[in-house]
């Protein structure tokens, strides 16, 4: 029984793990960008929901908000902030000779942007933790002696809702066949009239959105917001990630679920000190002897050659 | 040709994904002659430099060079056996200068840990080196420049020098006048034939039949794959087989279709 | 000389010394993100020897740079396998591990870190940083340093020259990893102390980020980011009070909110970055400006243009 609710548990952890993930493997899937903005976009929504909740809107503009009003601005401004990446990481960028570091610099300039913002946040709200206003975290349903909190079924439920949308979204539009014409062989899709300019940027709005929605969610169940709450969650989401093998949905799916239990598992057997060295251990490992991960494709990621 | 020959393919084969690109090709190549590979784009030229040079290992067939079998040598090896080659899209190094690509292109002959920790400054015998071979090849006026900044045909001649530089026993040249006008072409024999008076056996994939007739005696013609003439340049525009595959591209294609159809028809 | 001036000549040494080590890496075309990994290597085993064997300065660094080296050799073998994201997300991972394992342990003092029973004054870092200088220079000028550069351009040309990718790839991220351990030694003799927080992913990010806005074309570019970003915050320190409370007003609660320092260094590199991989991304110092600064020395005519370059 103890087990049976460490696995509820851990599928409940791991669901936040699962949206962050999914974003991280769909820039990396289509685009071959490891964007390392994702978890500060994560923290935005949280500290911007948090700040509006709390404050109200910058300059005066209003009084504090309702927190789904303040949740659903700080979304928005996740995937705003993701379209301002997009223009600076892509759109401005074109390379020259394709050497070896040369694919890598959208990566770098994602870290530009995760200091900038990483630490605007910290010098606008400060760096400390703030409590969110939001509803009573720790409403709890009782299924035959098993507990489930309600603000994490919801976040399972808006996860699960999220991944299919996105499947679907991939497989059946116009815009899911362009994106996975671009994750084939960018070259080839242009010629066939996919209009990458316009496409790209969708990336980046759905990767703000997983992002926000993610933010939101964890703001809502921890009731705890903090401009560091994004190191964390995106260990454990690239983690997941990499285990699920990179570029595939349902790869990161699993593998976050797969992060959330090993989680559950080293606290309770060594304590909460060493999750960092087995969750990136495993990622470690992962990447030496099994870089294909669970689901995923040899080719993706590799960069040149 | 009594001798044996520097390079000797052997009933090579190569298949990508279940796509036959080469298919029990054999061929010699003696020593010190200037020979072309040619034949319609995507015959598998580039493909049999590739096996040649190691960056693919042949799926069946062997690869002889200068009485060694190297089918399955690691590709690095192979240059030190005096096996150079340049490409088909120029590949110098962008950042580096004309110089120190060519100083690169002498690595399989310095690769010991002495040549290797001694610096290549002003004063070294390997830069002087570079900067000898630059300048008996005409291209002495731009040692110090960046690679990448060069015009084209200039380029050209600079990856020759670099396979050069290794003191190659075979020369292979991938369409080395690809995107040069007429003059620079004119220019271009003179220099390969210079570069094949020294010893230098030459095998040169080459569209601009011209220059693959004023340059060599010898060639080899593929198509889809297969080898379909091996004999004298002079004779190789009367071969039935070279004439289809060259001027009936479009017959070909034509042929093809109504093979198809006959197919589904029955 | 003021204990500021030598605080920022020791920790401006310190900062060149661990670019250098991660310009090795990334001048081969491997982006190493794991940076503070050895770092907290060479820093935890000089601390560690020091604190527990009584070991002499010298010594502990010593111990430092080789077993940095040793485990920068160790877990290039398999980490070199991967390329591309892989081995950003590899060096990466291998450095929380490092950190983690730190972290828990009880012998290298978890969470409290170690005092270091040893000091040394400034001018140690700074000829350790003027040798470390040399040698990298000495390194890039030799055929060595040619191959490095090469891979970094084309690696399957580079293997068809004859270059041994794996062994010039494994040798330059050793000898970076051991570089990087040298300053984590420095760094724990200078301040006495050593604890496994200041060894985080952000400090792999700043320093792989120094070597790039530098420039990886040339051995100056780790020298003119490590010195620039060290310096920045130095020169800024008058002006930044002014510009944070007005950034504050702007969004937050000027009243309430304490921003730390460091925020605004951290926003300028970043926003440094960003630029700099729109409009150069080669990095500020390339190869042709330090030729054409050269020629220019010699007072060769002027004509030489300036070419623009990638």
């Amino acid at each position: 029984m103890l087990l049976l609710q460490q696995i509820i548990n851990s599928v409940m952890l791991g669901s936040v793990y699962v949206t962050v993930a999914v974003a991280f493997t769909l820039t990396i899937g289509i685009l071959n960008f490891l964007n390392f903005t994702i978890p500060t976009l994560f923290m935005l929504t949280g500290m911007t929901g948090w700040a509006i909740a709390y404050w109200g809107l910058p300059m005066g503009l209003s009084g504090p908000l309702p927190w789904p009003v303040a949740l659903v601005i700080g979304i928005l401004v996740a995937v705003l902030a993701s379209l301002v990446v997009e223009r600076f990481t892509f759109r401005y960028l074109k390379t020259r000779y394709g050497d070896s570091t040369e694919h890598a610099i959208p990566l770098v300039s994602s870290l530009g942007f995760l200091l900038v913002l990483e630490n605007l946040v910290q010098i606008g709200y400060g760096n400390d933790s703030q409590r969110f206003p939001g509803p009573d975290a720790d409403l709890t349903l009782n299924i035959g002696g098993l507990f489930v909190r309600i603000p994490q079924l919801v976040s399972l439920l808006v996860t699960v809702a999220i991944v299919v949308g996105l499947t679907l979204l991939l497989k059946r539009s116009r815009i899911g066949r362009g994106l996975r014409a671009i994750a084939e062989n960018p070259d080839a899709a242009n010629i066939l009239g996919v209009d990458t300019a316009r496409v790209v940027p969708v990336v980046f709005m759905l990767t703000g959105l997983l992002c926000g929605l993610a933010g939101a969610l964890f703001a809502v169940n921890y009731g705890e917001v903090s401009p560091f709450m994004g190191e964390d969650i995106g260990t454990k989401a690239i983690a997941g990630m990499v285990i699920g093998g990179l570029g595939s949905i349902w790869g990161a799916v699993l593998g976050g679920l797969v992060v959330g239990l090993l989680e559950m598992m080293t606290v309770h057997f060594f304590g909460a000190d060493t999750v960092q060295v087995v969750v990136w251990g495993a990622l470690l490992l992962t990447l030496i002897a099994y870089p294909q991960g669970l689901f995923g494709h040899n080719s993706i990621g590799k960069g040149k050659l | 040709m009594s001798a044996a020959p520097l390079l000797s393919l052997n009933n090579v084969s190569k298949s990508f994904g279940g796509l036959q690109v080469i298919s029990d090709v054999s061929f010699e190549v003696p020593a010190g002659v200037r020979m072309a590979l040619i034949g319609p784009n995507g015959a598998g030229k580039t493909t049999i430099f590739n096996l040649i040079s190691g960056v693919y290992i042949p799926d069946t067939g062997t690869v002889t060079f200068d009485g060694t079998d190297i089918t399955s040598m690691p590709s690095r090896r192979r240059v030190g056996r005096g096996l150079a080659r340049s490409f088909q899209n120029i590949r110098l190094m962008p950042h580096l200068s004309v110089v120190e690509n060519i100083m690169l292109g002498q690595q399989s002959r310095a690769s010991g840990l002495i040549d290797m920790t001694l610096p290549l400054g002003a004063g070294s015998r390997w830069r002087r080196d570079a900067e000898e071979l630059l300048a008996h090849m005409g291209l002495g006026t731009f040692p110090g420049e960046v690679a990448a900044t060069l015009p084209y045909g200039i380029r050209k001649k600079i990856e020759v020098v670099r396979a050069l530089a290794a003191s190659p026993k075979l020369l292979m040249l991938d369409e080395p006048a690809a995107g040069l006008n007429p003059a620079e072409t004119a220019n271009l024999r003179d220099f390969l034939k210079t570069i094949s008076d020294t010893g230098t056996t030459i095998l040169i994939v080459e569209h601009d039949m011209g220059l693959v007739r004023s340059l060599c005696d010898h060639a080899v013609v593929l198509n889809f794959g297969k080898k379909i003439y091996d004999g004298s340049t002079r004779h190789v525009q009367e071969n039935p087989l070279v004439l289809e595959a060259y001027l009936g591209s479009r017959h070909a294609k034509d042929h093809d279709a109504e093979v198809h159809r006959e197919a589904t028809d029955a | 000389m003021s204990g500021y001036m030598s605080g920022i000549l020791s920790i401006l040494a310190i900062n060149i010394i661990f670019a250098y080590g991660i310009f090795l890496a990334v001048a081969t075309g491997q982006l190493n993100l794991g940076g503070a990994g050895f770092q907290a290597v060479g820093a935890y085993a000089a601390a560690y020897l020091t604190a527990t064997f009584g070991l002499s300065v010298p010594l502990t660094l010593l111990f430092g740079v080789v077993l940095a080296g040793l485990v920068g050799v160790a877990i290039a073998f398999p980490i070199l396998r991967t390329k591309g994201v892989y081995l950003v997300l590899a060096t990466f991972a291998f450095a929380e591990v490092i950190t983690g394992a730190i972290l828990n342990s009880e012998e290298l003092g978890g969470a409290m870190g170690i005092s270091v029973p040893a000091y040394v004054d400034w001018y140690v870092p700074v000829i350790m940083a003027v040798c470390v200088i040399g040698f990298v220079f000495y390194v890039m000028s030799t055929r060595f340093g040619l191959a490095m550069r090469a891979i970094h351009d084309d690696e399957q040309v580079s293997d068809l020259m004859g270059v041994s990718i794996r062994g010039v790839k494994v040798v330059a991220f050793g000898i970076g990893a051991a570089l990087a351990g040298l300053s984590g030694g420095l760094y724990a003799v200078s301040y006495s102390y050593v604890e496994v927080q200041s060894f985080n992913a952000l400090l792999s990010i700043y320093v792989l980020l120094y070597v790039l806005l530098g420039g990886t074309q040339t051995a100056w570019g780790p020298l003119v980011g490590a010195t620039f970003f060290t310096i920045l915050p130095e020169v800024l320190r008058d002006a930044l009070p002014a510009l944070k409370t007005a950034v504050v007003g702007l969004f937050g609660d000027a009243d309430n909110v304490a921003p730390p320092d460091e925020s605004w260094r951290f926003v300028i590199l970043g926003l440094m970055t960003i630029l700099m991989m729109v409009i150069r991304p080669e990095g500020l110092v390339t190869r042709t400006m330090v030729e054409n600064l050269q020629f220019w020395k010699k007072g060769a005519t002027s004509a030489r243009r300036e070419v623009t370059e990638g």
